[in-house]
């Protein structure tokens, strides 16, 4: 074993190993032509005749390495056929093998390479370890005062939480990235960009809704991206008045332009502003957010031409927090130091924006970050739920393995005459194990090869699972060399893993006097013991975990919606990018919804900002709060709302009147609150006819109406149904509306239709987010569909594994102890007595793995609370059930070789022995 | 193999054996075994050269002898070959097995 492992040492480095040799023939050589030299010889003399005595240097160089290679590659090839023929000699046994490997290697296969996609995978630039992201956090601006004081006036862009209670971001005002750019003595190139989201396109007179990207001058450049046409964005594109240019992503150039160089130089209508396509970007280049994929990118400034009224602010306004930055630090700069030197920078530029004490208290302090991968985004959002998968498909694996090994020692017990035979004749104990081995491990390479195929499959179902959730899903999981390779050890791993104990213990020269009398193995029955209790003790934790999240998904389900969910249409237009301004816009809208209300079979259309489940937030953590009188409203949710939208989404109406026709721009500015609302601020008095105050616009609304209440914002909101407050959107429009149609029959079978009326009322309107309420519903939980789905699988996958060991371990019991019982009955034991004597060895070891696996789980659960609703992690009736299904399939398993063994004739037992 | 006669022929596996010995006494390069072969068999012992390497492999992969990178007394860089305890153990079955046989072939020689 010791000589296999220097060979494998001798193979990893056998070019270095091979330079080696050559060097010291090399010196042999010359010493040697040296020694002839000084006994009188000339140089070229002696240098021929070193060469003659030395003999064929090449060949003698060859025969030196083949002594490393020789010997071993015929036994592994003699190994390789005779473990073929052991495995077509017992083709079941194989065939449950290698399916029930490639089911776990597939699913750790498919797992991993998602994980290998956002976890692990950099961006696809030239040295990507060299870029740093730069991000700030601080505290939140409510501190014990609950006064809304902060250096942050507003944000666009996201928030998320750091460690205590810090709120992270990556948005900077674009003072502070030129007060940064300025002669950075850490990065070689500091860049910025921000997400333009959807905006429409025109090409050629046709309309799409593509997802844009501005970026500044030094974007491309930083990034060390190449054009695989044209030019790409440089610093002369990137300032107030230059000639609008864009560059598109390589799949946007294919799909609408046919081809790079097809779309160069031509003119394209972003929100209706005139750009000139300049280049096209590499195919694999998707920006710097793994969860996006811009379709185009333009330059920063451009922002004043297509969004003129929001770029003012951005510009101009040092509180307003809106622009993302990266940087490649220079040769021989380090994280730490870039951070040392940029962290006071930025501290003294934001110092100064600060104009009271309070927000002086509260400055955000600079942090830079790794940016080899880009953003964070999807690794925040998934890595857990990774993990959690992971871990799951890992524990598969593990049984799997267990099952194997435990399938393989029965079987050693089949072979060990033939192991006998092999050591007695002279077969060293090595080498037998060493064949035993390769057995396993060829097993286990094709169940791997067998688990790639499942996991291209998994990988595709996986995407589509998770993707439900997203328009634009970008999850760029794929099975590239990275993977195969993890899969490949994997599967070594497992073969070496299942096959290392079975091997040994069959070879053990100690029971080889034993085993020749036939009965005894007492070892290995204690092994598979182990082996059985080992896998049950997984399979609950599989279990459990599958029941809280399919119970996390029931909670879900029976959330008590307060609107209709089925027979309503949603679908998105944005008026303002095709080139609608206020107030002719909130006419088009209005207008278009008593047009689409006069399709047939459509009873309602009404509009609103956003779908119901997808609700803001009012006012958010920078804005200030919600206000009725002096007192603060936490947490409400806030839904501009055209006319007749209570109605048609069924929402009762408890008390005054809901949104409609009456409430127009000029009107008073009016408000439908929740009933909960209602009465958690207005007691039993009538709200009616009261004020409300709105934080972005310090506007008082007067209260109209009361609705019932309705789960808006979210399923997953904590504490009850959320408080919700109507305004009516054309006193609050918005750009982008979301229609909701009430329909007879199938919602979808209405899309035609819609479309070719949006179309007549403007060609240049592209219609988005198309689906049913349900859908859209369901989308907001479309993590835990997936956990409750895929975990029921495998659930479903260790059950049916550990019950297979389980049988398998029991027949095997049964006939090893044939005359045991064959005895015992002769002596006159019922047959009851007999299935209960195999039942109770059943039920003994699933109570074992259940002490066992119950405080891991009730531990191991509690890092799962973020991923469950409406159910603790540590669950007692979820807990119970796993345990009941889990004895239930227990017994069954066992129940069938206890059965076989009171069917025992106790004069056929008796005579075998 | 070889392409001329020499002495270490007439005992198949002495070259092995020969090495290792030579190890035993002190550290060296390829080259510093062949001369000390050489030398110390009074130039009687004649190695191809080239057979040495095959050789010194085969004794490594047994993990009988390990070479390292070195300096020589020339200051030259070399692989240094040392023996192993296991290299030690195998000298003395093969001391073992050389003793016998050539006393074999003594007696055979002197039994005329």
């Amino acid at each position: 074993m010791t000589g296999l492992w220097r060979r494998l040492n001798y193979w990893l480095q056998s070019a270095r190993r091979a330079a080696a040799l050559r060097e010291e023939m090399e010196l042999h050589l010359a010493e040697k032509a040296a020694e002839l030299e000084a006994g009188g010889l000339t140089p070229e003399r002696a240098q021929a005749e070193a060469r003659r005595r030395f003999g064929n240097v090449g060949v003698k160089h060859e025969e030196s390495r083949e002594i490393w290679m020789t010997r071993l590659l015929p036994e592994l090839g003699q190994d390789i056929r005779y473990g073929w023929r052991t495995m077509a000699s017992s083709k079941a046994f194989t065939a449950l093998a290698v399916l029930s490997l490639a089911l776990g290697i597939g699913a750790n296969t498919a797992i991993y390479s998602f994980m290998e996609a956002i976890l692990l995978r950099s961006l696809p630039v030239a040295e990507p370890e060299s870029l740093v992201v730069l991000n700030w956090h601080s505290q939140p601006p409510q501190g014990a005062s609950k006064e809304w004081v902060h250096v942050v006036h507003g944000v666009q862009g996201i928030l998320w939480p750091g460690d205590k209670g810090a709120m992270v971001s990556g948005m900077f005002p674009y003072a502070a990235f030129e007060a940064l750019r300025e002669d950075n003595p850490a990065f070689s190139t500091l860049f910025g960009y921000f997400d333009g989201r959807s905006s429409n396109v025109a090409i050629g007179g046709q309309a799409i809704s593509a997802n844009t990207e501005y970026v500044t001058g030094e974007y491309f450049r930083g990034l060390a991206v190449l054009p695989v046409a044209g030019r790409l964005i440089e610093p002369g594109d990137d300032r107030a008045g230059a000639a609008p240019v864009a560059v598109l992503s390589f799949a946007t150039s294919q799909n609408r332009f046919g081809g790079a160089s097809n779309a160069l130089g031509q003119r394209i209508l972003i929100d209706n502003v005139a750009f000139t396509v300049v280049g096209v970007a590499p195919p694999e280049f998707f920006g710097v957010d793994p969860a996006a994929s811009p379709d185009l990118y333009l330059p920063l400034h451009t922002n004043l031409l297509v969004d003129s009224a929001a770029a003012g602010r951005m510009y101009g306004d040092q509180n307003f927090y809106w622009i993302e930055m990266m940087g490649r630090l220079r040769p021989g700069v380090n994280l730490a130091q870039a951070q040392a030197a940029l962290a006071p920078r930025f501290h003294q530029w934001v110092a100064a924006t600060a104009t009271t004490d309070g927000e002086r208290a509260k400055l955000p302090t600079l942090t830079l970050n790794p940016g080899a991968a880009g953003l964070g985004s999807l690794r925040r959002e998934y890595s857990k739920p990774l993990y959690v998968l992971l871990a799951m498909v890992g524990l598969i694996l593990a049984i799997t393995c267990a099952n194997i090994a435990n399938l393989l020692l029965a079987r050693a017990a089949a072979r060990r005459r033939e192991m006998a035979v092999r050591l007695s004749l002279g077969a060293g104990r090595l080498r037998v194990v060493r064949q035993l081995l390769t057995e396993s491990v060829m097993l286990a390479s094709l169940g791997g090869a067998l688990g790639v195929l499942l996991a291209i499959w998994g990988v595709r179902s996986l995407t589509y699972l998770f993707g439900k959730g997203q328009a634009d899903f970008t999850l760029r999981a794929e099975l590239n060399w990275s993977v195969l390779a993890v899969t490949a050890a994997l599967s070594l791993v497992c073969g070496l893993l299942f096959g290392l104990v079975p091997a040994i213990q069959s070879t053990r020269p100690d029971v080889m006097p034993e085993l020749k009398n036939g009965r005894g193995g007492e070892p290995r029955r204690r092994l598979q013991h182990v082996l059985v209790v080992a896998q049950i003790a997984m399979s609950f934790l599989i279990l459990f975990v599958a029941g809280l999240f399919v119970r996390t998904l029931d909670n879900l389900h029976s959330v008590q919606l307060g609107y209709a969910r089925e027979n309503i249409l949603l679908f998105s237009l944005n008026a303002k990018q095709a080139g609608h301004r206020d107030p002719e816009m909130t006419t088009f809208y209005t207008d278009l919804r008593q047009r689409l209300e006069a399709i047939p079979g459509v009873s309602g259309a009404t509009l609103s900002r956003s779908s119901i489940i997808s609700s803001g937030r009012a006012g958010g953590a920078i804005m200030g709060a919600l206000k009725i009188g002096a007192v603060t409203i936490d947490g409400a949710r806030v839904l501009g709302a055209g006319p007749g939208y209570l109605t048609t989404m069924q929402i009762p109406l408890l008390a005054g009147r809901e949104i409609d026709g009456r409430d127009q721009p000029g009107s008073a500015p009016v408000a439908v609150i929740s009933e909960r609302l209602a009465r958690t601020y207005f007691g039993t008095e009538n709200p009616v006819g009261r004020r409300i105050t709105l934080p972005e616009e310090k506007r008082e609304l007067e209260i109209v109406g009361v609705s019932a209440n309705v789960r808006s914002g979210g399923l997953k909101n904590e504490g009850g149904n959320p408080l919700t407050v109507f305004v009516a959107l054309t006193q609050f429009p918005a750009d982008r509306v979301t229609y909701a149609l009430r329909t007879t029959g199938d919602p979808l079978s209405y899309v035609p239709t819609v479309r070719e009326l949006v179309r007549e009322a403007d060609p240049r309107l592209p219609v988005t987010n198309v689906l049913t309420q349900a859908a859209e519903i369901d989308r907001s939980i479309s993590h835990e569909l997936t956990f409750a789905k895929l975990c029921s699988g495998f659930a479903v996958l260790a059950l049916l594994t550990a019950c297979v060991g389980l049988y398998g371990t029991m027949s095997y019991n049964v006939a090893r102890q044939v005359g045991e019982i064959g005895i015992r009955m002769a002596l006159g034991a019922p047959r009851g007595a007999v299935v209960w004597m195999v039942l109770r060895r059943v039920l003994v070891l699933t109570a074992v793995a259940l002490a066992i696996s119950i405080p891991a789980a009730l531990g191991g659960s509690r890092l799962l609370k973020s991923l469950l609703f409406g159910i603790r992690p540590t669950d007692l009736g979820t807990l119970v059930l796993a345990g009941a299904v889990l004895f239930a399939a227990a017994i069954l398993a066992g129940y069938l070789p206890a059965r076989r063994a009171s069917r025992i004739d106790p004069l056929v037992a008796l005579r075998q022995e | 193999m070889g392409r001329k006669p020499h002495k270490n022929d007439s005992l198949p596996g002495s070259l092995d054996m020969l090495i290792l010995r030579t190890l035993s006494r002190r550290n060296l390069h390829g080259y510093g075994i062949v001369q000390f072969i050489q030398q110390s068999s009074g130039d009687e012992l004649l190695v191809e050269e080239g057979s040495l390497y095959p050789a010194l492999q085969r004794l490594e992969l047994n993990g009988w002898i390990q070479g390292d990178w070195g300096v020589t007394a020339n200051n030259r860089r070399a692989r240094i070959y040392k023996i192993t305890a296991a290299g030690r153990k195998q000298l003395a079955v093969e001391t073992g097995k050389y003793a016998k046989l050539t006393l074999a072939i003594a007696r055979v020689m002197g039994a005329e």
